[in-house]
């Protein structure tokens, strides 16, 4: 691998990923409202990329509490995204992690300070020289306030791969825009995706939220530990029949393709 | 080899066709045979099982997601415990939807239960109809079609029976005089204290628990069979082998 990459002093240094295997992928997942469930898609996210053996690493920026670390403690850091240490932590590690892949979770109402933020230090510039692949799962909210935060957001994610992101897992929610407002935002986004998230019973999210692991290892009847757990047979099938559904979004956007995910059996060689 | 748990369905989306009768005979089958057995009672407006067979039945609801843990729960716990579902025509759809969704077939077969359904066929269109749902979304469960001679009018086609793959056999259900169904339709009637009682054994009503009793032990039968099949094959090939 290759050393020196403090690139965000100075554009250039960003030519030494070149030589490495795989290029950098971010995935911001953020949403402008809080409780629109914006760390549960982080949860499928992280899934995901374990259950295709790709290495992955996350952020959770919900500092000092911390959802996603709860879930994911094993490859989740609580950071501080609008500190200039932690910006740190996380970007000047690009290329130097085994983790090719890095899921941020930001916090909400932080997703425009963000892009502002990645804009100011140069890796926006990277994204669209094609030195790392950039991501934005946008979860939209209920309301069309948040149909705003797009227009704004959508000025620093022409490089992106821009996913919208309508989530029904908690069905509490339901979308009342007037679909021409909608597709007005919506055709300002080169390129951007439409991603379901569908509805989880009710029972079956709250019994994983108590457990607190990931949603595979709920399917799999298994303990934080490792250790075979007892939760009901008929939640642990809604759920592995929800993720289903929520990975097959996935696949149909061809994530994998978008973070340039390694095969299998070259990743677990590494 | 473990000892298989099987579960069996009665069911049918119509109603009338003598699904509670069916499920209550095996039941009745199970106790005779002294094995352990549980009924589980999905009629949500007559609890006709529950009210015939108190001490062995449990009342089952889909209403919600809790009433669906109580009954699949249960259903895929490998605890060697028969379990007969009579399944009301109303939940017929719904119960199928949920199993499926739940994956229900694949983890009862991998936890050692074997789920069989037995399907009480009739003429309407919309009872070939469920049957074709069953035997395409849930292939991996045993469906064994059963025929009831007593329903009147029941005018038995090919294409009602569409075979399942590898297909079951039907099961049948002789008619019965209008005394001999008052005596078994009767509350207070036991079909295996009966069996097991000095039962006339040239009776109608014993022939034809008889003849229903000796269905039930051939489904468990090729239940057995098809368990073992696999280890017979193995067992073939090595003595063949070996000369």
């Amino acid at each position: 691998m290759v050393e020196g990459r403090a690139w965000g002093h100075d554009p250039d240094t960003f030519g030494n990923m070149e030589g490495a295997m795989a290029k950098p992928s971010v995935i911001l997942v953020g949403a402008d409202k809080g409780g629109v469930g914006k760390t549960t898609v982080s949860r499928t996210l992280l899934d995901y990329f374990l259950a295709h053996e790709q290495p992955v690493r996350a952020f959770d920026t919900e500092s000092p509490r911390g959802t996603l670390k709860r879930f994911h403690p094993d490859v989740t850091e609580v950071v501080d995204i609008t500190s200039t240490a932690d910006q740190m932590k996380i970007f000047d590690t690009l290329a130097a992690v085994d983790s090719q892949i890095t899921v941020i979770d930001i916090r909400a109402g932080l997703l425009s300070v963000t892009l502002r933020a990645l804009n100011d230090i140069g890796f926006l510039d990277a994204a669209k020289k094609q030195q790392l692949n950039f991501a934005v799962f946008h979860i939209l909210g209920p309301s069309v306030s948040s149909l705003d935060e797009i227009a704004e957001t959508s000025r620093f994610t022409n490089d992106a791969h821009y996913y919208l992101v309508k989530n029904f897992i908690n069905n509490t929610t339901f979308f009342e825009w007037d679909p021409a407002t909608y597709n007005n935002y919506f055709h300002k986004l080169k390129a951007a995706q439409e991603i379901t998230i569908p509805k989880l019973n009710e029972m079956a999210a709250e019994q994983v939220e108590l457990a607190g692991v990931p949603f595979v290892s709920f399917v799999a009847n298994k303990l934080a530990s490792g250790h075979p757990a007892a939760y009901s047979f008929v939640l642990r099938g809604y759920v592995r029949h929800w993720l289903g559904n929520v990975w097959a979004e996935f696949d149909r956007v061809n994530l994998l393709d978008a973070v340039e995910a390694q095969p299998k059996s070259a990743a677990s060689k590494d | 080899m473990p000892r298989q748990t099987p579960v069996f369905i009665v069911c049918s989306p119509r109603a009338g066709v003598g699904k509670t009768l069916v499920a209550r005979l095996l039941i009745e089958y199970f106790k005779t045979e002294r094995q352990p057995v549980v009924g589980f009672d999905a009629n949500p407006d007559n609890f006709a099982m529950a009210d015939q067979l108190p001490a062995d039945t449990a009342i089952a609801s889909l209403l919600d997601v809790r009433g669906e843990m109580a009954l699949f729960d249960q259903l895929v716990s490998a605890d060697g415990t028969v379990k007969v579902v009579d399944l009301s025509a109303g939940l017929f759809d719904r119960f199928f939807a949920v199993a499926q969704d739940i994956g229900f077939v694949r983890e009862a077969r991998q936890s050692g239960v074997v789920p069989v359904a037995l399907y009480l066929v009739d003429a309407d269109p919309r009872s070939s109809q469920g049957y074709r749902v069953l035997r395409d979304r849930l292939r991996q469960m045993t469906l064994v079609p059963v025929v009831n001679t007593a329903i009147p009018g029941l005018r038995f086609r090919a294409d009602n029976l569409p075979t399942a793959p590898g297909g079951e056999p039907p099961l049948d259900i002789p008619r019965l005089t209008p005394l001999v169904r008052g005596v078994i339709a009767r509350p207070s009637f036991s079909v295996s204290g009966y069996m097991s009682g000095q039962a006339d054994e040239t009776t109608e009503l014993f022939g034809w628990i008889r003849h229903m009793f000796v269905q039930f032990r051939e489904i468990e039968l090729r239940m057995l069979l098809a368990n073992l099949s696999p280890s017979i094959d193995a067992e073939l090939r090595r003595i063949v082998n070996g000369r």
